[in-house]
């Protein structure tokens, strides 16, 4: 994702801002890392360059 | 873990597992999608349920930046190779379309079609279109668009819970969970949650909607 996307996005939960904890960047691009609920501290990871804001009780892997 | 999250992580499991076939018969844009965003403009546009991106395009021709949910990861990255592979830039977004973790008054054109009625429950889906409401600038539009009991298949006048299984190419069939609308209760249904109703219309066995938000609102989102 890119950073200005932290400008749209918000907690699925609560819909307060999201604070941005990037591991790894390539040209501008977020790949790995983590938002950040400013205001229930919930984390959302961001993998292959996606952030998964689905809800924490729909994010556990499926089986398939 | 109720009945209903076991529903929807079914929906997003067979999606995850059905992507690339899935994908390769979503190839254009239907007809009632390019009559929609013809003369529009916008900031921000949004693709809720996004499956396989194909809507990506289009919007990016008419908007400055385009965000594409959905449900399924697997989904979400043919999405983005098939936007690479077309100079498209998008943002994609792994996300519920009845929790959407996108800020208020942040979208001016939206498509939401062809996803709402996987969710399983009507306060699921009410609850969508309320969000959806929320995430559109006050001058905003979206069209909404689910399957409908006009569609030639169904031999039924009032709306309904089904299963439609997807063939895998093995011959194994995956089953996803629908809610086929009647056109009624798609109108009750809208004008029971703070979207602003433009014109419904049944087309080709899909009810359509075209929606904005209400501008300033007083209800309170849940969850």
């Amino acid at each position: 994702m890119k950073e200005d996307l932290l400008d749209i996005v918000c907690c699925p939960l609560d819909k307060s801002e999201l604070e941005l904890e990037a591991i790894r960047r390539d040209e501008g691009e977020i790949l790995e890392g983590r938002l950040v609920c400013t205001e229930c501290s919930e984390e959302y990871p961001i993998e292959d360059g996606i952030p998964n804001l689905l809800p924490p009780d729909m994010r556990e892997e499926s089986a398939a | 873990m109720t009945e209903e999250d076991a529903d929807r992580r079914a929906v997003r499991t067979t999606y995850d597992r059905i992507a690339p076939y899935f994908s390769e018969t979503r190839a254009h844009p239907w007809p009632q999608i390019t009559e929609f965003l013809e003369g529009r403009t916008a900031s921000v546009g949004l693709d809720l349920g996004c499956g396989n991106g194909r809507h990506a395009e289009p919007l990016a021709d008419r908007c400055d930046r385009v965000v594409g949910l959905d449900l399924s990861r697997s989904l979400l990255d043919i999405a983005g190779e098939r936007a690479a592979e077309r100079g498209v830039e998008a943002g994609w977004v792994q996300g519920d379309a009845a929790t959407i973790p996108l800020r208020a008054g942040t979208v001016d054109l939206a498509l939401y079609v062809a996803a709402l009625h996987h969710l399983p429950s009507r306060e699921a889906r009410r609850q969508s279109l309320n969000d959806l409401a929320r995430v559109l600038a006050a001058d905003g539009r979206a069209l909404v668009s689910v399957w409908s009991v006009t569609h030639g298949r169904f031999d039924a006048e009032s709306g309904f819970d089904t299963t439609v299984d997807w063939t895998l190419p093995d011959g194994e069939t995956v089953p996803r969970y629908y809610h086929i609308y009647d056109p009624e209760e798609f109108a009750t249904d809208l004008g029971a949650s703070a979207l602003a109703v433009e014109r419904t219309f049944t087309d080709s066995g899909n009810c359509f909607a075209v929606v904005r938000g209400k501008g300033k609102r007083t209800y309170q989102t849940t969850g």
